[in-house]
């Protein structure tokens, strides 16, 4: 199982260097890991050791060092599968669990901001709708304005929807009960890499002490740490900040359009994903559970 | 430790770890510094779990010995291992602020040299309050990364304000890092932490795992006073109030991360830590 998992690792590395904005697939891939040592662990028959994280209670118990995955169990290929598997389950369910556990979260009569088309968020919110009464705004989120095709959507289920622009969250937050959004990514130490617009609408939402709640599932945890400011970031063509045909000023001028934003974890309230309602201090237990620390650098 | 441990004569498992505590004990009397007691601490639990597994007296102090012997070996690695999880953090260009003198921290700075990074650094002077100390403390730092090659400033420790600006991100060692995820340090780490939050750097930390303590101090006046005065103080001065302490506490939620050869870590996620272990 040792080759089993190079190969599964030379493959991640692959896809993770094609398109490094993705993180959804190193994350997938370092579950997988995770599975299989898993899987190798309780074979071998040490489940004394199934804790197999680093920790000062290993450094003056354990003599030897990490163990060595080259014995061969043949049962091993048919309980991976098996493993495997039941991720594939929980993956294709992760969207249901969420809206589950909306009414918990949304009250009647109150008014939820939301930027940008996330569907995780359009399904919680419909979930909610189905029993109670509420406004949504949603900020439009330039330059692609997704934000429309939410309000759209929302719209269809009968839940009264406004659409902003941007540069009005600050104006409109004091009416706002709640701020319920989806993310791209959620990093190791709780911060998140989403649309670019939701750091202003995460301090907009600490200014007013306006709880901020992040509707994602756990395959979007990843564990690295943003360490450099602009190793995250994606470009995309400037067209939709200003279009080509404004031909005399382009060429005195930078223009830039950045996807992503940058939050920071003191700015969060909840994570709600499909394991339950977690604070962000809390993040780095989940990740223990869900990854090996071998695994974090691919 | 471990030395006095292959010279015990005591024949018992009770006798043998009494003995062990009074040399813990006689060490701190001598310079105490948390690091020394949780580190002891550390290698006492290391003992009692090994006496629970075997009956036979000498069978047992031979595996105690072997089990130290990889202790150290493990513990001298682990200022690689942090150096290795830290400089990715570290920018090129970046300017960094460091206090007092730090091994782990020299570590992490070579480190990021050898991977080609070039930034500068600030050091404060660090002042013990005693003259005559001045000059030799002023210099280690400084000398030390000077000889790595790397722009050091030494500045006073009043010019923490003022310096903050200028800086990208402060990193510091640790005496201790106690259960609540905070860290106790040289005096003066507290006000930088606190200059660092208002202008919004990162304040990163970097200890090895065997600093974990179990104290968990609430405000300053928490921490016990053998770690705060040198020992000799605690011996001749008459009113405590009026001696300079050598460390201050710094609370967790001025600590961004936590460099440890358990990981990077979040302060909350120290607890927790510590819960494994001491289970």
């Amino acid at each position: 199982s040792g080759e089993l998992m190079d190969l599964i690792r030379t493959e991640g590395q692959r896809m993770t260097a094609a398109q490094p904005s993705e993180t959804t697939v190193g994350n997938m891939v370092r579950r997988v890991l995770k599975v299989i040592r898993e899987e190798y662990g309780r074979l071998h028959g040490c489940s004394e050791e199934s804790d197999q994280q680093e920790s000062l209670h290993k450094l003056l118990t354990s003599g030897g060092l990490s163990e060595d995955f080259s014995t061969l169990y043949p049962t091993l290929r048919a309980n991976v599968i098996e493993a495997i598997n039941e991720l594939l389950i929980e993956l294709e369910g992760t969207t249901d669990n969420i809206a589950m556990q909306a009414l918990e979260h949304i009250h009647s009569n109150e008014v939820i901001m939301t930027i940008g088309y996330s569907r995780t968020v359009e399904a919680f919110l419909k979930e909610a709708a189905r029993k109670r009464k509420f406004q949504v705004i949603v900020a439009e989120c330039a330059p692609f304005c997704q934000g429309h095709e939410m309000a759209v959507r929302l719209s269809k289920e009968n839940i009264e929807t406004t659409v902003m622009s941007d540069a009005a969250i600050f104006a409109v937050m004091s009416r706002v009960n709640k701020v319920i959004i989806g993310t791209k990514t959620i990093l190791a130490n709780g911060a998140l890499i989403a649309v670019s617009g939701t750091h202003t609408l995460a301090l907009a939402a600490k200014h007013h002490s306006t709880p901020l709640i992040v509707c994602a599932p756990m395959f979007k945890l990843s564990p690295q740490f943003p360490n450099e400011e602009d190793s995250f970031h994606k470009f995309v063509s400037p067209q939709e900040v200003l279009p080509f045909t404004e031909g005399e000023i382009l060429g005195k001028i930078n223009v830039h359009c950045p996807v992503f934003d940058y939050v920071p974890p003191e700015l969060i309230t909840l994570f709600i994903s499909n394991i339950g309602g977690n604070a962000p201090s809390y993040i780095y237990r989940l990740m223990s559970e869900l990854y090996h620390p071998d695994d974090y650098e691919l | 430790l471990l030395g006095f441990l292959k010279q015990a004569r005591g024949e018992t498992i009770q006798g043998l770890r009494s003995s062990l505590l009074a040399a813990i004990d006689t060490l701190s009397r001598v310079d105490s510094s948390v690091a020394v007691s949780s580190g002891g601490e550390l290698f006492l639990r290391f003992i009692s779990l090994t006496s629970l597994e075997y009956s036979d007296y000498s069978k047992c102090k031979e595996i105690m010995i072997e089990r130290g012997e990889i202790f150290l070996r493990k513990v001298s690695l682990s200022r690689n291992k942090i150096a290795k999880l830290c400089h990715p953090f570290i920018r090129d260009g970046a300017r960094i602020l460091t206090h007092a003198y730090s091994r782990v921290v020299l570590r992490v700075l070579e480190a990021a040299v050898e991977s080609k990074k070039r930034f500068s650094v600030y050091v404060t002077e660090s002042q013990p309050d005693q003259a005559g100390q001045v000059l030799i403390n002023l210099q280690k730092m400084a000398k030390a990364l000077r000889k790595l090659n790397i722009p050091v400033t030494v500045i006073l420790d009043a010019a923490v304000g003022y310096i903050m600006e200028k800086v990208d991100l402060v990193l510091v060692g640790a005496e201790g890092v106690v259960e609540s995820g905070g860290i106790i340090n040289k005096i003066g780490t507290n006000q930088i932490a606190v200059c660092a939050k208002a202008q919004n750097k990162p304040f990163y930390v970097v200890a090895e795992s065997f600093k974990f303590v179990r104290l968990f101090p609430l405000n300053q006046q928490d921490v016990p006073d053998k770690f705060k005065y040198k020992a000799d103080t605690l011996k001749t001065s008459q009113n405590l109030t009026e001696e300079h302490p050598w460390i201050d506490y710094t609370s967790p939620s001025l600590i961004t991360l936590l460099f440890t050869d358990l990981g990077v870590l979040t302060p909350s996620a120290v607890s927790d830590e510590l819960i494994k272990l001491y289970l």
